[in-house]
């Protein structure tokens, strides 16, 4: 073996040299510098590799994955997924044009809303003798909203369809006009990349929900099976918790919280390809 | 909480099939499912490829189960079962070149993109273990991540220790100076190792 090479100080920090190799490979770096500088950028490396893929293993098991291991013939994926039915056009026909659109949008997004806003304070009118319980029922019921809010400024985006408003559309310097939207919001927007899913993004909104300020992130794909779909960023005060599902009418929802933030990925596939995308989001993000 | 999707049809147990399967074996296939998941996503970059990957191996190694040898380590069997999957995939795509659109396409193909995936400290890393060769690739998944000792990384590669020894240098230096090369990204990268 070659005694100062970079195969021997890799192998040193894996601890795989002998006592005679490890001896000659410590009085190497005790007398060259740039070697010691060497071993600590390899060291750091090493290190960011393993936390690049730690959490991977705290994930939940696919189904599918279970079964197979149990020698259970799992139908593939696309049979072993729940699928939904995309509607066929929308229920209000208006002439082209952003009004039109904006106002039939409008009609479903407030039905949503009102939902949500019928529950809090359906919530409100309890007046329970037990605070905790009431502040459960309080949480549950912002829950619900935000889940409303989210689906309800999907379904806007549905309508409008190519006439959708983009506060900051895709192209040029995405990145400068990111920052812009996060001015609006208490932290910094990232953009995941979904390309590998065939989603294109088609630009960012700023919306509010709950009354606060949010990020809804556009993406696009001429797979009708697949999109469009809408990520939603907003900040939270809730504890964490793992990708819940949830629907809402017609409309799919993978929505958790993580470090101070909720998200929800917003579509109308099928509840399988919204779990790996959620993954493969959280995946991107979670890593700051 | 974990969320569970609506099978369309309740799975046939193979035991109902008269294929009984060793309760022992797929207890154990069962439990080091996350780090074949973590392994696969490794090789592939892609979650769904990973799991995909993942569910084949697991059926092979059920139709191999004979071939285990008690005494053995399970895992870095189940390893070289999801490597050899992967290979003939490889093979298959003749994805030397598909990787090479595939890596290309998942750095994001305008400026901007790049710019704030670059702050994406630990996606950073992911990406830059994508771009290693297979082979390299594979070994670091196996001794960095997997803790694997270079012998019995060596034994699920099939390459003897000085490869894998080699192999290893060679993804370890090439990863440092793309990560070193990531110019703005370098202190996000120090945050990310300090979290």
């Amino acid at each position: 073996m070659q005694k100062r090479s970079d195969d021997t100080l890799v192998a040193y920090l894996d601890g795989e040299l002998d006592g005679a190799e490890r001896q000659h490979v410590e009085a190497w770096l005790a007398a060259d510098g740039a070697a010691r500088d060497r071993l600590a950028g390899l060291a750091q490396s090493a290190s960011l590799v393993r936390s690049a893929y730690a959490d991977i293993v705290n994930e939940p098991i696919p189904e599918r994955l279970i079964a197979a291991a149990r020698g259970e013939t799992a139908p593939q994926r696309e049979a072993e997924i729940l699928v939904l039915k995309r509607p066929g056009r929308p229920i209000v026909t208006m002439p082209a044009g952003r009004w039109g659109i904006g106002i039939a949008a409008a009609a479903g997004l407030f039905g949503l809303v009102l939902g949500g806003a019928g529950s809090y304070l359906a919530t409100g009118g309890l007046n329970s003798a037990n605070p905790a319980a009431e502040q459960r029922l309080a949480a549950a019921a912002a829950h619900s909203t935000w889940l409303d809010n989210a689906a309800g400024y999907y379904k806007l985006v549905v309508s409008a369809g190519d006439s959708m408003l983009i506060d900051v559309p895709a192209g040029g310097d995405t990145g400068e006009a990111l920052q812009k939207i996060s001015q609006n919001l208490p932290q910094q927007v990232r953009l995941p990349d979904l390309k590998p899913w065939g989603l294109n993004f088609r630009g960012a909104r700023l919306v509010v929900v709950e009354g606060r300020p949010a990020a809804q992130l556009v993406y696009v794909t001429d797979n009708k099976a697949i999109g469009p779909l809408t990520l939603v960023i907003g900040a939270s005060k809730q504890p964490d918790i793992q990708p819940t599902f949830d629907r809402r009418q017609d409309v799919n929802m993978l929505f958790w919280r993580h470090h101070g933030r909720a998200y929800a990925l917003v579509g109308q596939t099928d509840i399988g390809y919204l779990w790996g995308i959620a993954n493969d989001v959280a995946w991107q993000l979670d890593a700051i | 909480m974990s969320f569970r999707w609506k099978q369309a049809e309740a799975p046939v147990r193979a035991a109902e099939r008269g294929d009984p399967v060793s309760q022992r074996f797929s207890d154990q296939l069962i439990a080091v499912l996350p780090r074949l998941r973590r392994f696969a996503r490794g090789l592939t970059g892609s979650a769904t490829e990973a799991d995909d990957l993942v569910q084949a191996a697991c059926e092979r190694a059920l139709a191999r189960e004979h071939q285990f040898q008690e005494g053995t380590r399970f895992d870095s069997w189940m390893f070289r079962i999801v490597q050899t999957l992967w290979i003939d995939q490889l093979r298959a795509r003749e994805v030397r070149k598909e990787d090479g659109d595939v890596a290309e396409e998942r750095l994001g193909s305008d400026s901007a993109v790049r710019t704030i995936e670059a702050r994406l400290a630990l996606a950073e890393v992911r990406r830059a273990v994508q771009l290693l060769p297979p082979d390299q690739r594979t070994t670091l998944m196996l001794v960095t991540v997997e803790g694997l000792s270079y012998k019995e990384a060596a034994e699920v590669a099939g390459v003897p220790v000085g490869t894998i020894m080699s192999r290893l240098a060679r993804a370890r230096i090439a990863l440092q100076q793309h990560l070193e090369t990531g110019g703005g990204s370098r202190r996000s990268l120090n945050n990310a190792e300090a979290q």
